[in-house]
């Protein structure tokens, strides 16, 4: 033994004799585990094809054996595979289980990345006349944007399909029962779309500009690109509510002003910086799956990761650096970024301002212009005089100067961040120059008042340093990266065109308060439908806003749980002379269906058409989502007996239940109820144009829809030739396409030019009606008379240019001064406790200056739980037991030990208002006390806390009792009395789940739910005892909340809430009349006519308002 | 060869013992045979003289303290599997391209993954067993005294611990240690690496004596 052998560093430390002259005592055979199953003696059998294990982990079958793979038994893999025991068949039985499966592409529609599946069809089964299943889901390698991987929740796609409590068919309130009761009787999909139908006609048919906005089509989370939109639209009525404004609404505020889109779009892979606001994109969100492997990658090649957070989110755990912000001041630390970029030098004395960017793509000649708007600068003390001069290096003098008072030592005090992770965070995004790359969605833009701004300051830095100019590595735009033609199928319907303008505006969803939301104000539908005194005011002013909705129909969408104020979206549903009539298209079970009149059961991921693309990359692609089992049918030589209705037919064929499609559902109803004679003007947009009698049916509409892709036309053209809908067939048989690679610096391409006359956006301009204005904008005037922007002159070159009227991005967003907001007009803060006052609209509700006493906290709700963020996830048994549906409330440690809280302490958060200084009730969770969240700042996702009143239902003529949401909602009591509402859990999910054995649906897939062991009981519905707090200018719902902690008294228990609902309208009503700047006599338009009103086109004439008295 | 016969025995004790140890959680029935023998005892000398195995009851030792090391040592923190340091893409090899899947299938060895817990065949707890089984083997060899089947045995053994365990082991079971945060696994490590080395050094010893006629390589 050497001497290094003896030191302690080294392992071993001596060495002893093992083999003893006596042996041990203990038998080897008592001690070893016996893993080894004795000698084999199955000879090997003949060859098969199958590759047991495949040489790389990214094999997949080649897409021409989609139609029929055949594919190992997973639990014979163990046995040693086909080498050894050959294949099973009649001679020889115990070989390896083979399965014939043909794999249906579709996608994933668990959040809204719309990452690829295949469904996994088992035809061997169904060959020997079993059950036509889906075994599983598995990516899509042809899919460009995610690349053949999933996370959880596309695998989930087959618990969902085969969900225990999985609706069956279309239920319908029971006679005589009030919304509510729970009372249900089975229905059928003919008599659902009969009594709806013709309660939409008889509406449609009084024709009046109140029946135009008494129908409402409420969209969750769409994941498909304007077929929705299509619905409302072509019946001539404004009654689309989008989710938005619970969403992003902040988000797209502030990307608006800069650019008029909707959103931005980085791209992740190729930055040197990746620069998270929270934990969206790499934890969560948009757009998860495709976003954290993109980021990864970019990792890999060097990339840094900052991660901005009150919370130590999975991505911040794994960041370069943590920043972690007080919420809702993130506006400060952006402009500190902007202040040392305009004010110092680089390493080598060089400017760190990119004014090459900014100079040709921003701006500043229209600001510096505006002399009058100058002086409002001055006066409102953002600079100190107005610039004698308006060039472009006075612009930047003055800007330098505007943001030289977000110091260090401001940003530390207002943001509660450490200096030197403020420095550290400055060196890191200076060090990536123009290749940073962020996402701006949720977190600080929806979760505060004025969190618009956020987004506004946010792309401040990024445009300064050139970042936004969408070129590698840095930040895009959305709409160059999507594409949307699922509602563009007219030309295989009837009319052959698109449906025309609508001629009113409605207020329910667009109310005169917010003229510049984004978008829709859905979450405050029932405040406003409840509010009689606002109603009247207004139509006392001149407007005509609806007192009732005669048809509600939500589409995947779970309002009552998920917007905030729940018993009042439980008030105004409950109430028939409001609501005339409800139906949801829900695959599943929800708070919001057990209070609408029809549950009409649609179709899950494999389950559906719709073509889907979102901007994950610099690239337009979009998925074809299928619903497999139709698609295997029909491949194997079914045929339906009515071509519109095949999907509803396969599924009943199939066992998985009466469960539909939008498409197929909207397309038939409104050709055979809502306007069977074609006398409202509406069957001809839904009439196939082959045969007016019928229905379009999905071949004729997505042939018609994907023709608007040049593109993909050409190599369906190529790849079907003989086939009449070849562009439908190839994505059947895909299920993606990538229609454009590479899209970078889209705003530098040559505005085009044919001949004499100017192409943009597919509208031709003659020469002559083109000028160029003092700005270098090349202004069109089209054939109505209208002028508009269609490029601009940079460098001399006519380009296209951003989608602003300036074509440049905004940094002075002139029509947001026009529209009654100048003080915001520039990204902005302010830097004093009185500014905060004056400039309330932009401070948050949460700011520490509302922080009075230690028991007074930021509770952050913003985060998403990456398992499980839409409604409809909630019955997967797989993605309930990896989030074992834990919620509970993270404080800061020191905080807790002030409160004497402990970890697994039930503790009540009380809510209340900083605008009104009311309260809202409270909530009992379960506290968790870390260091993962800042000092001050608690953390609850709002995304959690589902419940039900019922464990199951009877419904007559079924064979057993329909359980609902056994998987994930405990039982609950609630109480409410128009002013206060309760909810107390009675019954866990276990005991649910085990006292209905017999309901279990799809039994042998549900074997395991013997197994589950978790009760649910540790979330609350917060979303319920959060006030509406309406954003006055985005209009989203600000979702943070000032609370106050303390340990919950002894009748409490977890899962508890009380709501005092009537100060919750109360507290809408002061967000609504303290903040907003509401239409008034001076205005003529009900909302600026160039930045996006999405989902329905509406006419001049719906713009124009006039406001009296 | 009669001290071969009684040394097996042991052989077969310290493989089954290590290779337990290994592969899946601990449990009363084992613990209690390791310390009924006061010869296995001894070869974990910190957990022999731990207070806290004193003081504390089994199950509460398990619970609390041995599940969350082996979780921590063969589940989450390091890699018990061969092919994550012999492949040059650290990929563990699940399936039948594994070379010692396929060296356990040319000996008719089939392992049952579904038992042992674990997704591939090159675990170290199951190598180990393999090891045993060998032993075992040989013991049977042995008690025939079938002397090609003794030396064939031998020359598996050594070529399998030359080209498997200890081209890999040596790394984990040093992590294995250091990361340990119990004397169990921290002797275990140490006593697997020790033994393993020593086995060797015995087995080629062996067939230096024994199987002159069949050339070690070396």
């Amino acid at each position: 033994m050497t001497k290094s052998m003896k030191n302690d560093s080294n392992f071993i430390e001596g060495r002893r004799s093992f083999l003893k002259g006596t042996a041990y005592s203990v038998a080897g055979a008592t001690l070893a585990t016996g893993v080894f199953k004795t000698v084999a003696t199955t000879e090997i059998q003949a060859e098969s094809k199958f590759t047991p294990t495949p040489k790389t982990l990214a094999f997949y079958p080649p897409l021409e054996e989609w139609d029929s793979f055949t594919e190992l038994d997973g639990n014979d893999w163990k046995r040693g595979g086909t080498s050894r025991n050959g294949v099973q068949s009649e001679e020889n039985p115990d070989g390896i289980k083979a399965t014939e499966y043909m794999l249906v592409p579709t996608s994933c529609s668990n959040c809204e990345a719309s990452c690829g599946l295949t469904a996994w069809v088992d035809l061997s089964t169904y060959k020997a006349g079993g059950q036509l299943a889906v075994r599983k889901y598995m990516g899509n390698p042809l899919h460009s944007g995610s690349r053949g991987r999933n996370c959880a929740k596309g695998y989930a796609a087959q618990s969902q399909m085969y969900d225990p409590d999985r609706i069956p068919f279309p239920l319908m309130r029971a006679p005589g029962s009030k919304r509510g009761e729970g009372k249900w009787v089975r229905t059928t999909w003919d008599e659902a779309m009969a009594k709806i139908g013709k309660k939409m006609h008889d509406t449609l048919k009084v024709g009046d500009e109140i029946s135009k906005k008494s129908i409402m089509y409420h969209v969750g989370r769409p994941n498909e690109n304007g077929f929705g939109h299509r619905v409302p639209h072509s019946m001539g009525l404004d009654g689309y509510d989008s989710h938005t404004n619970i969403c992003s609404a902040g988000a797209r505020q502030g990307t608006i002003q800069w650019s008029n889109d909707d959103r931005n779009s980085p791209d992740w892979a190729n930055a040197k910086l990746i620069f998270l606001q929270s934990s969206h994109a790499a934890d969560a969100g948009h757009y998860f799956q495709q976003a954290a492997g993109r980021i990864a990658e970019a990792r890999k090649k060097g990339a840094k990761l900052v991660v901005m957070d009150p919370r130590l989110s999975n991505s911040a755990g794994m960041a370069d650096l943590w920043v972690p912000c007080w919420p809702g001041t993130e506006t400060a630390l952006y402009l500190y970024l902007a202040n040392r970029i305009l004010n110092e030098k680089g390493i080598n004395g060089e400017d760190l301002v990119n004014h090459n960017f900014v100079k040709n793509w921003v701006n500043w000649d229209h600001l510096m212009k505006d002399r009058e708007y100058l002086q409002v600068l001055v006066d409102k003390e953002y600079i100190k005089a107005v610039p004698a001069g308006d060039s472009y290096e006075d612009f930047i003098t003055m800007i330098s100067e505007m943001y030289s008072p977000y110091t260090l030592d401001f940003v530390a005090e207002e943001c509660r961040i450490e200096k030197r992770i403020v420095e550290k965070l400055y060196d890191m995004f200076i060090d990536a120059g123009a290749r940073v790359a962020t996402y701006i969605w949720r977190a600080g833009p929806i979760g505060h008042k004025g969190g618009w701004m956020i987004a506004r300051a946010g792309f401040l830095p990024f445009v300064l340093r050139g970042a936004m100019a969408g070129d590698k590595g840095g930040v895009g735009l959305h709409h160059w990266h999507v594409i949307s033609v699922n509602g563009k199928g007219d030309a295989a319907t009837q009319n052959g065109a698109r449906p025309p303008k609508v001629d009113v505006w409605n207020e329910i969803a667009w109310p005169p308060e917010y003229p510049l939301s984004s978008y829709e104000m859905s979450h405050i539908m029932p405040h406003l439908l409840l509010d009689d005194e606002w109603r009247n005011k207004w139509n006392s002013k001149g407007l005509k806003v609806p007192e009732k909705l005669a048809v509600w129909i939500p589409r995947m969408y779970n309002p009552v749980w998920i917007n905030p104020d729940g018993f009042r979206w439980i008030e105004c549903l409950k109430r028939e002379d409001k609501i005339e009539m409800s139906f949801n298209l829900s695959p599943t079970w929800s708070e919001t269906n057990w209070y609408c009149d029809f549950i009409l059961p649609v179709g899950l991921a494999g389950e559906r058409h719709d073509q889907h693309s979102e901007a994950t990359e610099p690239k337009r692609w979009l998925s074809f989502r299928n619903p497999a089992l139709r698609v295997a049918l029909e491949k194997m030589g079914w045929k339906p007996k009515d071509p519109t209705r095949a999907t509803l037919e396969a599924h009943i064929k199939a066992g998985l239940g009466e469960v539909w499609e939008e498409v197929e559902f909207w397309a038939n109803i409104m050709v055979h109820h809502v306007d069977p004679d074609g006398s409202l003007g509406v069957r001809k947009y839904w009439a196939s144009k082959e045969d007016p009698t019928r229905a379009v049916t999905i071949p004729e509409w997505y042939q018609a829809a994907f023709d608007k892709l040049p593109n993909l036309k050409k190599a369906a053209k190529a790849a079907y030739p003989d086939s009449q809908y070849p562009n439908y067939e190839m994505m059947r048989d895909r299920g993606t396409w990538l229609e454009e690679d590479n899209i970078f610096k889209p705003q530098e391409r040559p505005l085009k030019k044919v001949g004499t006359k100017y192409i943009s956006h597919g509208h031709e301009y003659a020469e002559e009606n083109v000028r160029k204005d003092e700005f270098g904008v090349i202004m069109a005037t089209d054939a109505h008379g209208k002028e508009k922007a269609i490029g601009v002159e940079v460098d001399g070159e006519l380009v296209q240019g951003f989608h602003t009227l300036t074509k440049k991005l905004d940094f002075y967003c002139e029509w947001f001064k026009d529209w009654k907001w100048p003080e915001y007009a520039i990204p902005i803060y302010p830097t004093t406790k009185e500014g905060r006052v004056k400039m309330t609209h932009v401070v948050t509700q949460v700011h520490h200056d509302f922080m009075k006493t230690d028991n007074d906290f930021a509770l952050n709700t913003v985060f998403r739980l990456p398992y499980n963020i839409h409604t409809r996830s909630v019955n997967s048994k797989h993605l309930m037991e990896i989030s074992q549906n834990h919620n509970p409330v993270w404080i800061y440690t020191k905080d807790a030990e002030k409160l004497n809280i402990k970890r697994g302490d039930a503790v009540k958060v009380t809510i209340q208002d900083t605008v009104c200084g009311l309260e809202s009730g409270y909530f009992i969770a379960m506290a968790v006390p870390t260091e993962a969240t800042m000092p001050g700042v608690l953390a609850c996702s709002h995304h959690a806390g589902r419940w039900k009143l019922k464990n199951a239902v009877d419904i007559p003529g079924f064979e057993h009792k329909l359980g609902i949401l056994g998987l994930g909602a405990p039982l609950y009591e609630m109480t409410m009395d128009g002013k206060i509402g309760t909810l107390k859990p009675t019954q866990s999910i276990i005991d649910g789940l085990n006292s209905r054995k017999e309901s279990w649906q799809f039994k042998e897939y549900n074997k395991d739910l013997d197994n589950i062991w978790w009760d649910g009981l540790s979330g609350s519905w917060q979303n319920a005892v959060a006030a509406s707090h309406p954003d006055p200018i985005a209009g989203h719902h600000a979702w943070h909340q000032k609370v106050s902690m303390e340990l919950a008294g002894k009748d409490d228990v977890i899962g508890d809430i009380y709501v005092n609902y009537e100060n919750n309208m109360k507290i809408y009503q002061a967000w609504r009349d303290d903040l907003t700047r509401p239409l008034d006599e001076t205005d003529t338009l009900r909302r600026p006519q160039h930045i996006k009103r999405p989902a329905v086109p509406l006419s001049d004439k719906a713009y124009a308002v006039k406001i009296t008295g | 060869m009669e001290q071969m016969k009684k040394d097996i025995e042991n052989r077969i004790a310290i493989y089954a013992l290590i290779s337990r140890l290994m592969l899946v959680e601990v449990d009363v029935a084992f613990l209690e045979q390791i310390e009924s023998d006061p010869d296995l005892l001894e070869l974990f000398p910190n957990y022999m003289h731990w207070d806290k195995r004193k003081t504390l009851s089994k199950e509460l030792l398990i619970e609390e303290h041995y599940n969350v090391d082996f979780t921590n040592l063969f589940l989450m923190h390091l890699v018990p599997y061969e092919s994550f340091y012999t492949r040059d893409d650290q990929m563990i090899e699940s399936g039948g391209d594994n070379p010692v899947l396929e060296l356990y299938n040319e000996l008719d060895f089939r392992v049952e993954l579904d038992k042992a817990r674990v997704v591939s065949a090159d675990h170290i707890g199951v190598e180990l067993e393999f090891m045993y089984m060998l032993c075992m083997a040989l013991q049977k060899a042995l008690e025939a005294e079938d002397k090609d089947g003794i030396c064939e045995l031998l020359q598996v053994q050594r070529a399998f611990l030359k080209e498997h365990l200890l081209e890999w082991t040596p790394l984990f079971l040093i992590n294995a240690k250091r990361e340990s945060r119990t004397p169990l696994y921290h002797d275990g490590a140490e006593l697997s690496l020790e033994f393993l080395l020593s086995d060797f050094e015995y087995i080629t010893a062996q067939l230096d004596s024994h199987c002159q006629t069949q050339a070690v390589e070396n």
